[in-house]
């Protein structure tokens, strides 16, 4: 590869700047698991958050590890390495077209196909297929690990760690089991895009950030990742009030026209998204961690499916990725990339969450904490965080004035709902600003049932109202509408 | 000698016909019952021959055999004593043998020799096939009821000997009290605010639709439901015949007159057993609660707290309008065609309901949500959450509508159902919906949404169409539904918050 490749990578590439020094290549257990290796930054107060008491499994790029070739669906079975032994040495770059298999001779399969088979390789990372892409075309680094061939680029050797010549072998192994063209048709069928760093439709965000995913996968239009976002992140394990700060936060900043980018886990994740999808206005920007097939956790598939429908939903892993733990760190790194600004709203003190925020940190981007009760251990995090200076959010508002769009700055077009009729008018302003049940709407309109609810109907379907159990609440901000 | 003398023992709340022979020769001295008696029933032996010697008669020095035909039915309960003495009395001569010809008893002995009402006399009495009966003076009223013999009431042994011996008159019963009219139930106008459950309750009431109604405590739940019973319609002769035989079955009072002519008002509290609510029992078989509510409301307030096994009981009978209880000994099918109403608070704290107010765990919630199942919760057809009456609304003067004016609606929606052929819209089957309830082309329009949306299911759809055609019916609206009868029957069909979740 070292004939094809040794020019070392443009030093202009954002991933350069990203890239973990050598020194510590040998210290899996501190950094990010995501990375092959800590990456230089200052000392962080929280350096606790870093080495959370969850990371049990180690990430591919820190070292060896059985558990995850065994959770990848192209490592079936562990397949003895031979292959990299009687391939050994550098193949010419003539060569590596001819190991391809025979069909993507027959008809030439995009980039793309190959990006996202280098994906699902065992023991791939994000870093790994970042500094493999940066050497080579997808086809040529497909080709290559197909091979067994080894990596000269130092960019790709500090990436795959002590155990580099394992993680190849592994490579090559995998790779022979897999039918490039195949899996393409697969992801196709399953209504699955793919895009690659550096190609058209690349989300602008992601392509200015310091460590880009190289191949992304989305369902959805990644170009809504566009405008004023913010990422709404906190606990799963969260309390019942969080749950409704969330929904009213993604909801209200949902209907003044705000991206809300979240990780549609359970809790405070999925709360925010739900209360976006009920504002009906912007479209909301789901990133997980699991492949895109794989809803994790089960209860949200008819979230996903509909973040998916009206937004866009993104990995990095590839189709049938299980939602294995070092994914997440990964995934919060995307969040916070894809946010002009960070919103905790619950989070333990040794919260996954926090780990988005110093993703936030390291790229400038402000956090902000929804304040919780001093009994409340899934608040005791986002506590720590207003001690620590951040900015308070009470209110969808004090987001938008963060954000610079303040009252006056909603963009009123955003607001895509039809306005309700004079009659439905009288029901909605009957509602206020607080819960109402049926009762306390009939006797505060006064207009019989019969005439209360078709209204009120008519108020749900256009998305001023959402309906929870037998209550009716207002949708959007104070002064909507 | 032998005698021949017709009684009746209880099957579930049927009456079946028993023959008690008795036989009475020389011999070794002795008592023996054969024929399938229960414990009850074997103890007869004792009363009989207390009852008879304290009434001045003989018992006979020889050895007594009593065959309680047919020998393959259990026989059950203190009812068959009457028979059995009248019969040894028969059998050892101290009577004409033509005296318990065309003659049927039914009834307990004392051992001072007077007799006893026992429980279930009106089916007892019901399968009686002779011209004449006799009866305790209390089961009078019943024997009335069923109207087929000639009634003569007793109130001990000795004056029935005498009136079989032909010494004496058959006793004239006292004059019955005339019927004193029922306590009015609480009515409807005490209710303050909440026109939205009121509604729903009018509606329950019409179609005959189970009822949930969630709200945090103090919010006039238990009120609310205590009213239905004021808001149905009177039993109609057959219903309450059926009512009472259940009512009589299971050994509890009658109302003055003997007939139950409102329809009964259940409410077991929360820690009642599954054999309680839906009847059996090991011995004697009885009937449980949902049949104690036929043809009336069932109300089981704080449904959370009730043990999930013992409400998924009542899936069944919720279904078909009865429930088969299979036991050794027997098996028997009670009639359960009952309105089901039930309460409850949205989650543990109670403050569940309005959004962002609960103070429960996630956890606790889920613990919550599990206790009811799915399929239970998809029963009730109207599901209306009631909040806390606002403070101007209970402390206002104005009277709300009274029970009275309600009923009269509820009567007049419910001749409509008549017409159709169903007692209430609740029990139109499935496939005379479309003959029944057809929708306009909006509400059509609406229903399908609601379906893509998600927030209906299929199953859920009939219900919503029956509550729909019901609340039309209450509108005096007579053609095909419109959006207005359908939102108002998705209105009231509230996905419980702590459902979270589930579709409708």
């Amino acid at each position: 590869m070292t004939g094809t490749s040794s020019p070392a990578p443009p030093t202009t590439d954002p991933r350069a700047t990203a890239d973990p020094p050598p020194s510590e290549t040998s210290s899996p257990a501190v950094g990010a698991p995501w990375k092959a290796a800590e990456s230089p930054r200052p000392a962080e107060p929280r350096s606790t958050t870093e080495q959370p008491p969850r990371r049990a499994e180690q990430p591919p790029g820190a070292g060896e590890l059985p558990s995850i070739s065994e959770h990848s669906p192209l490592a079936a079975e562990p397949v003895i390495a031979e292959a990299p032994d009687s391939a050994g040495g550098l193949p010419a770059p003539a060569e590596a077209p001819a190991t391809t298999p025979s069909r993507a001779v027959e008809r030439p399969l995009p980039a793309e196909a190959y990006g996202a088979a280098l994906a699902g390789l065992p023991g791939m990372g994000p870093a790994r297929l970042s500094a493999v892409l940066a050497v080579a075309s997808p086809a040529e680094a497909w080709s290559h690990a197909a091979a067994g061939g080894s990596w000269g680029d130092a960019e790709v050797v500090r990436a795959l760690g002590a155990r580099g010549a394992e993680v190849v072998q592994r490579w090559a192994a995998a790779a022979r089991e897999v039918d490039v063209a195949a899996a393409w048709e697969a992801l196709v069928a399953s209504d699955v895009e793919v895009t690659l760093y550096g190609r058209p439709g690349y989300p602008d965000v992601l392509a200015g950030d310091v460590e880009p995913p190289a191949v992304l996968f989305h369902r959805g239009d990644p170009g809504v990742i566009a405008g004023p976002r913010v990422a709404i992140v906190g606990t799963r394990q969260c309390s019942s009030v969080g749950v409704a700060v969330a929904f009213e936060l993604g909801r209200d900043l949902g209907a003044a026209g705000v991206v809300v980018v979240s990780g549609l886990a359970a809790g405070i994740d999925g709360a925010a998204h739900r209360g976006v999808m009920a504002a009906r206005s912007a479209p909301p920007v789901g990133v997980v961690g699991s492949g895109l097939d794989v809803v994790y956790p089960p209860g949200q598939t008819a979230l996903w499916r509909a973040v998916g429908r009206t937004g866009v939903l993104l990995s990095e892993a590839p189709l049938g990725a299980r939602p294995e733990r070092w994914r997440f760190p990964a995934r919060n790194r995307i969040i916070a990339a894809c946010a002009d600004l960070v919103v905790v709203v619950e989070s333990h003190r040794r919260g996954g969450s926090l780990h988005t925020v110093d993703e936030a940190d390291r790229r400038g981007i402000d956090v902000m904490a929804v304040p919780g009760s001093v009994r409340n251990s899934a608040a005791a995090g986002t506590n720590d965080l207003l001690a620590e200076g951040r900015a308070p959010v009470c209110s969808a508002d004090d987001v938008l004035v963060a954000l610079g769009l303040g009252a006056g700055g909603r963009d009123p077009a955003a607001d895509r709902r039809p306005p309700p009729e004079p009659a439905d008018r009288a029901v909605l302003d009957a509602v206020g600003w607080q819960p109402a049940t049926l009762d306390q709407l009939v006797l505060r309109t006064e207009v019989g049932l019969a005439t209360l609810a078709p209204a009120l109907d008519r108020l749900c379907e256009a998305g001023w109202l959402a309906r929870r159990g037998g209550w009716y609440e207002r949708v959007g901000g104070p002064d909507a509408a | 000698m032998l005698s021949s003398v017709g009684s009746a023992t209880l099957l579930g709340v049927e009456g079946r016909p028993v023959r008690v022979e008795v036989h009475v020769s020389s011999g070794l001295p002795g008592f023996t019952v054969v024929g399938l008696p229960d414990t009850t029933c074997r103890e007869a032996r004792d009363r009989v021959r207390a009852a008879l010697l304290s009434s001045r008669l003989t018992w006979p020095s020889a050895r007594v055999t009593v065959n309680l035909a047919p020998p393959g039915l259990r026989k059950v309960g203190s009812g068959l004593d009457l028979p059995i003495a009248v019969g040894l009395l028969a059998a050892s001569e101290q009577l004409p043998p033509d005296s318990v010809m065309g003659r049927a008893f039914v009834g307990e002995l004392g051992l001072d020799g007077s007799v006893r009402p026992v429980p279930g006399a009106l089916p007892l009495i019901d399968a009686l096939t002779e011209p004449e009966i006799v009866v305790p003076e209390p089961c009078a009223v019943e024997a009335h009821l069923v109207g087929r013999h000639r009634v003569r009431p007793v109130g001990s042994l000795g004056a029935l000997v005498a009136a079989l011996a032909g010494l004496a008159e058959w006793p004239v019963p006292p004059e019955p009290a005339p019927p004193v009219p029922p306590p009015p139930g609480p009515d409807l106008s005490e209710v303050r605010g909440q026109p939205a459950a009121r509604f729903a309750l009018e509606v329950a009431a019409a179609g005959g639709h189970h009822l949930l109604l969630v709200g945090p405590p103090g919010a006039g739940k238990t009120m609310l439901a205590r009213r239905l019973p004021g808001l149905l319609p009177e039993l109609s002769p057959d219903h309450a015949l059926e009512a009472t035989c259940i009512h009589s079955a299971a050994g509890l009072p009658l109302p003055p007159g003997g007939l139950i002519r409102r329809p009964p008002f259940r409410a077991p509290h929360h820690g009642a057993s599954a054999v309680s609510l839906v009847g059996g029992g090991s011995g004697t078989m009885q009937p449980g609660e949902v049949s104690l509510a036929h043809r009336g409301v069932l109300f089981l307030d704080e449904l959370g707290e009730f043990d999930p096994t013992v409400l998924d009981s009542l899936r069944q009978p919720l279904e078909e309008g009865v429930i088969r209880v299979a036991r050794a000994a027997a098996k028997v099918t009670y009639p359960a065609c009952l309105l089901l109403v039930a309460a409850m608070n949205p989650c543990p704290c109670g403050e569940g309901g309005a959004p962002g107010s609960c103070r429960c765990s996630p956890a606790a919630r889920a613990r919550y949500a599990r206790r009811l199942s799915g399929p239970l919760v998809d029963r009730f057809d109207m599901r209306v959450e009631v909040g806390r009456p606002e403070v101007t609304e209970l402390l206002s003067k104005d009277g709300a509508e009274p029970t009275h004016e309600v009923a009269t609606r509820v009567a007049a929606a419910r001749a409509v159902a008549t017409r159709r052929g169903v007692q209430a819209n609740a029990q139109i089957p499935s496939w005379r919906l479309d003959d029944v309830a057809p929708m306009d082309r909006e509400a059509r329009r609406l229903v399908e949404r609601t379906l893509r949306a998600g927030r209906l299911t299929g199953r859920g759809l009939g219900g919503i169409r029956r509550v729909a055609r019901t609340v039309a019916d209450l509108a005096g609206h007579d053609g095909p539904l419109s959006v207005p009868h359908v939102t108002t029957a998705l209105a009231l069909r509230a996905e419980p918050t702590f459902l979270d979740g589930r579709a409708a």
